[in-house]
């Protein structure tokens, strides 16, 4: 153990790691938990690749001498502020297949986009935009534990914040506005924070890791756990041990630790489907033992009498 | 179109699919402009000021609308009837929770107070939202189809529940509904639509063959039974348009 801990205090990229496997966990936690519960789990792979156009605008707008101090990252926070922007505008009724189409518009509308600016920016460029998607969590700098830091910081500080509008606004759209509750805003303010915090999470840690730590533990919590706030705490535990056993993993064997978080976190999600369906096996064998009520049960005797006593030729039960 | 109503009233207002019930209600709400003229609820615009009517309004959408993704309890759907109407952080007092377990045992559900709201059936459901509005404050219960595709026991419930509630306190019922007969002893009024108002009126008076053939062809029939008048449609309600 006193090894372990001298192994974390002396590897800086460790530290960095570990730090951002608990910041990786609290965004899936206020974010993931929320984008399931409005059915809309494949926003995260949306914003992600939609925030890879962005960087190649950015890096066309410097090439190019057009803008030269526009950073690709804030191509990236743009776009992906735009696709929950138009997402939103879509789901303003609170229809989620509306929302899901239009992350799927904007998906194949920004990596078009990336196409085709690849032609016009110089060759050495072009891993860097790949690079967006393909993060590594032991190879963070200062700059992107900062950056996970702050989003991390607001995200969890909005969601605990604005929970209750949240839940409300993804329960029931029509009768939150209705009531006289900004819905409206809440609906925007959720999306695009969970976009500005998908695209710097991806940026950090990688697509892969991104897009399995948020889908997936929320998913399986919402299958076993019946409360709000149960699932954001299974949530964020059942993403911060999927990424510490990845980190670990890699140490012992010769493996990515994203591609572990990844899989046990998907993993987590078929057992969590299991458990559900053997839940609800006993759940509804149990109840058949004398489930035929009384006040059910002497009438039909009755009425069956009855037609034995009329039966003398005549089909009708009076 | 124009009409009017003594208020405090129990309102239906009924009309085959697609007559325009539902957005009749959802443009006075402000849920959705209209494409031309205004609507004038309370005295207030319902675009301009829908925040005044909102105030005083408790609303229960159509059952498909609420999602049953999120798990959420009994207590979380009727305790929203009153958050909603609060400001963040919207924190339920201890008086809170009373009148929502009151309203809950209003429709016999308050047993149910700690179930998750997803696993129970779609009667069951429909009493939890009933029992939300009447949880709310604001003098205007607005429901939209509240008993299509209910069994008759929870019929049964909701209709003596809003009901009472109507005959108790001094507020206006608004139920959009494809099926008169349940509330025909209830209701003050009924207001009969067909893309524009047909008819307004006494159950009774809205009730006349001719004027319910008109509107839903000529299979509609009417049935008198111990002096009232019951409409016979073949309609079955629940009508969602996107």
């Amino acid at each position: 153990m006193i090894d372990i801990i001298q192994v974390i205090m002396t590897s800086p990229f460790l530290q960095r790691a570990l730090l951002a496997a608990i910041l990786v966990a609290v965004i899936a936690a206020a974010s993931g938990t929320f984008l399931v519960f409005r059915g809309l789990s494949f926003m995260a792979s949306g914003v992600a690749h939609a925030a890879l156009g962005g960087t190649a605008l950015g890096i066309f707008l410097q090439e190019s001498g057009l803008v030269p101090w526009f950073d690709p990252v804030l191509g990236a926070l743009l776009f992906s502020v735009l696709v929950s922007i138009f997402t939103g505008y879509a789901g303003e009724s609170g229809i989620t297949q509306k929302m899901e189409v239009a992350v799927g518009v904007s998906f194949a509308l920004s990596m078009s986009l990336a196409v085709f600016l690849m032609y016009y920016i110089p060759p050495y460029r072009v891993p860097q935009i790949w690079g967006y998607l393909v993060g590594d969590i032991l190879l963070l700098n200062n700059f992107d534990i900062i950056m996970l830091t702050s989003t991390a910081f607001l995200l969890g500080i909005i969601t605990l914040m604005f929970n209750k509008e949240f839940v409300y606004v993804s329960v029931d759209m029509e009768g939150s506005v209705a009531h006289g509750m900004n819905a409206r805003g809440y609906h925007y303010l959720m999306l695009i924070v969970s976009a500005l915090a998908i695209a710097l999470a991806t940026k950090a840690v990688g697509a892969i890791l991104v897009y399995a730590i948020l889908v997936a533990p929320a998913a399986a919590s919402n299958e076993l756990v019946k409360s709000v706030r149960g699932v954001i705490f299974s949530v964020f535990m059942i993403a911060l041990i999927a990424e510490l056993v990845g980190i670990t993993a890699s140490f012992a064997v010769y493996v990515s630790p994203s591609a572990i978080a990844g899989i046990l976190a998907g993993l987590s999600y078929v057992l969590a489907l299991q458990i559900k369906r053997v839940r609800d096996r006993v759940r509804t064998e149990l109840p058949e033992v004398d489930s035929r009520p009384k006040d059910v049960t002497e009438p039909l005797n009755q009425s069956v009498s009855d037609v034995h006593t009329h039966n003398d030729g005549s089909s009708h039960v009076i | 179109m124009s009409f009017s109503i003594k208020s405090p009233s129990f309102l239906a207002i009924i009309g085959p699919n697609g007559s325009g019930k539902s957005t009749l209600i959802k443009a006075a709400l402000g849920l959705i402009k209209p494409a031309q003229g205004t609507i004038s609820v309370l005295g207030h615009d319902s675009v301009k000021h829908a925040s005044k009517i909102r105030k005083q309004v408790r609303y229960v959408p159509q059952r498909d609308r609420i999602e049953l993704a999120v798990p959420m309890k009994v207590k979380d759907i009727v305790l929203m009837g009153r958050l909603l109407k609060k400001l963040p952080p919207r924190i339920a007092s201890s008086k809170d929770k009373e009148v929502a377990l009151n309203a809950l045992r209003q429709v016999n559900m308050d047993a149910l107070w700690n179930r998750p709201f997803p696993e129970l059936s779609g009667g069951q459901r429909q009493r939890v939202l009933v029992a939300r509005a009447l949880a709310g404050e604001g003098s205007v219960l607005v429901l939209d189809e509240p008993l299509a595709g209910t069994d008759a026991e929870s019929q049964d419930l909701i209709v003596d529940a809003l009901g009472r509630y109507h005959r108790d306190n001094d507020v206006s019922i608004i139920m959009i509904t494809h099926d008169l007969n349940p509330i025909h002893m209830m209701v003050h009024d009924v207001l009969l639509l067909k893309n524009t108002v047909i008819g307004v009126g006494e159950p009774c008076s809205i009730m006349e063959p001719e004027l319910i053939k008109s509107v839903y062809g000529p299979t509609a029939k009417i049935v008198e039974y111990s002096g009232h008048r019951y409409c016979l449609t073949r309609d079955s309600g629940f009508d969602r348009h996107d």
